[in-house]
């Protein structure tokens, strides 16, 4: 178009003017046209064309995710495409290491007499009772790890192994990105919170609550 | 000059002849359309017409912007009254023998801010030296030393944001963070986020949605969508802009000077998605809530009649981390990252889940997406 329009004005202009002058106005007039017709903004034609042309050369930046994470214990996982941090959940959990107490296999703690002297209140809501129960995930004879349906042992630390037995729709979001929660930083290198960050394992549903903020001022402009 | 005009009338008689040729490159204002009208010209006065509009384009330091202008007698008296009192008060300060010297100082401060120039133009040294004014001037009249950036868009970075409508439960979380973050008006409760309670079963219906409820949630038979600044890459709100206070910067951030705005509102009208508010009042934050951690273009303290909006935390983003809803959100409803890095997680969304955006046919290409699981 701008170029079509160029050469017809060129046309009338000589025609009409003949005059080094004019030509000179049309030089000017050229150049102008010609860089606001380039100019950057329109440059692509939507935005998905731009992140594309854009990102074709990416070398990264000099943002770094570094120094919000150093003061935080992560481990680094590998999931098939995915190289992420997850925090280190060991450490966290109270009473850790368990053969502390569970010394013996629960049956026999039991036979013993001692009662229930810690995590008596737990009740699992997760699944039914047909589908799961404690032995689902913990090992009676080794309270120290966690075990997946078959029986392998998985690290208290890569419980997300776990969850993904039956969730795995959710390990593909997570292990992308579409699920769960980046910590800190938007930056490489890029830091998740893993499913037990959020979801009690025992009760993984999110309750209901009141919002945190009720806007009182738009309720009385809207009386 | 005969019929120089910068704005464009209907040939309705059809006494010349009309031009339909438009240029390619879309913009309706400007060099291209000017070559259409003026080709009529007499040479000198087309030469000046081009001068014009080329000055346009060349940047001006403050004063030049402030003077170099064509105004009408009325503008030009107002801005000599604004001025000449400020300067009034500047000398009487400045030559007293009583003022302290943080008057003094004061005064200085505010004759340079009253003629610094559009942010939009400013070199790095000026940026610098008005962050500078700005954080002394604060501290000369609150005692509080606050530190105020005025950080570059970085190089291959392109914000932007998706929202799972999935995962959102109505808690609002993030409209609190949001207003702790970005200093807003605690009087007029602003908020940049607004979420929305929609039915299931209707649709995205802003019309029956609430957007203000208390209520226990999530509630039975709802489900909850966030609206803030979608940050277009083809922002409305920028070109209505006539002092060209709003602009998108190089990572894709739509911001405000809020010392170049002049609460005209167009930008507010301009906006289909709701997205920019206004300061009826002097907004008003808590001496001991205001965040200190601030940027030019994002949470530093507003006036009354400017507009403001979301900045995705420039005052944050920009420094590597998330924006405070994100960071707020129990749900991990909110994904932030940069378009531009075919690793990032805004990416992955943006690739394996069924997104889309609001009004995507009105072209102002949003750079905030929803999705669902």
């Amino acid at each position: 178009m701008c170029q079509k329009m160029i050469q017809q004005f060129l046309k009338e202009a000589v025609m009409n003017r003949q005059s080094i002058l004019g030509t000179f106005a049309v030089a000017v007039l050229f150049s102008v046209v010609f860089t606001s017709c380039k100019k950057e903004e329109h440059q692509y034609h939507t935005v998905i064309d731009k992140i594309e042309a854009e990102s074709q050369n990416y070398q990264g930046t000099s943002i770094s995710s570094d120094q919000y994470l150093s003061e935080i214990n992560l481990i680094e996982i590998t999931e098939g495409d995915h190289t992420f941090l997850i925090p280190e959940r060991k450490s966290q959990i109270k009473s850790f290491e368990c053969n502390e107490c569970h010394s013996k296999p629960i049956e026999e703690l039991k036979g013993e007499g001692h009662g229930q002297k810690a995590h008596w209140d737990l009740t699992l809501i997760h699944a039914n009772k047909s589908t799961m129960n404690c032995a689902t995930c913990h090992d009676g004879s080794n309270m120290d790890e966690l075990k997946s349906l078959t029986g392998v042992k998985i690290d208290f630390n890569n419980s997300y192994n776990l969850c993904s037995q039956c969730h795995s729709k959710e390990l593909d979001d997570w292990k992308g990105g579409a699920h769960g929660k980046r910590m800190e930083s938007w930056a490489p290198p890029r830091a998740s919170l893993t499913c037990v960050d959020c979801h009690n394992p025992h009760d993984p549903s999110f309750d209901s609550r009141w919002p945190s903020r009720f806007n009182t001022q738009t309720e009385e402009e809207r009386k | 000059m005969s019929n120089t005009k910068k704005w464009f009338s209907l040939n309705l008689r059809n006494t010349k002849t009309a031009n339909n040729d438009s240029c390619g490159c879309g913009k309706t204002s400007g060099a291209c359309d000017s070559s259409t009208n003026q080709h009529n010209l007499s040479d000198a006065d087309f030469d000046a017409a081009v001068d014009t509009s080329i000055a346009d384009e060349t940047p001006k330091d403050g004063f030049g912007q402030v003077f170099d202008v064509q105004m009408d007698r009325r503008s030009a008296f107002k801005k000599l009254t604004a001025s000449l009192l400020i300067g009034a008060g500047a000398v009487s300060t400045s030559c007293s023998v009583i003022a302290d010297d943080d008057a003094k100082e004061k005064a200085q401060i505010d004759w340079e801010e009253q003629f610094k120039g559009n942010y939009k133009l400013m070199t790095n040294d000026e940026k610098s030296a008005t962050v500078d004014r700005l954080v002394r001037s604060y501290q000369i009249r609150t005692g509080k030393t606050i530190s105020m950036s005025s950080k570059n868009a970085e190089e291959d970075v392109l914000f932007g944001y998706a929202f799972n409508i999935s995962k959102c439960q109505g808690y609002m979380d993030c409209v609190n963070a949001c207003i702790e973050e970005n200093n807003q008006d605690r009087n007029s409760e602003m908020q940049y986020i607004r979420i929305h309670e929609m039915k299931d079963g209707k649709g995205l219906n802003f019309r029956e949605a609430d957007d203000n409820y208390y209520h226990e949630v999530p509630a039975e038979g709802h489900f909850y969508m966030g609206t803030q600044c979608f940050h277009c890459d083809n922002p409305p709100c920028v070109e209505v802009c006539p002092v060209q206070a709003t602009w998108r910067e190089e990572d894709g951030l739509v911001v405000v000077d809020y010392d170049w705005c002049v609460g005209c509102r167009y930008c507010m009208a301009a906006c289909p998605y709701d997205g920019r508010r206004f300061n009826w009042s002097k907004p008003e934050v808590p001496e001991k809530e205001v965040n200190h951690n601030q940027h030019y273009l994002g949470n530093r303290l507003r006036k009354k009649g400017v507009m403001e909006k979301c900045t995705f935390c420039v005052q944050r983003s920009r420094a590597g981390q998330n924006p405070a809803c994100v960071e707020a959100c129990p749900t991990g409803a909110r994904i932030f990252g940069n378009l531009l890095d075919p690793e990032s997680t805004i990416r992955w969304v943006l690739e394996n889940k069924k997104v889309f955006r609001l009004k995507e046919d009105l072209g102002t290409e949003p750079k905030f997406w929803y999705f669902m699981d």
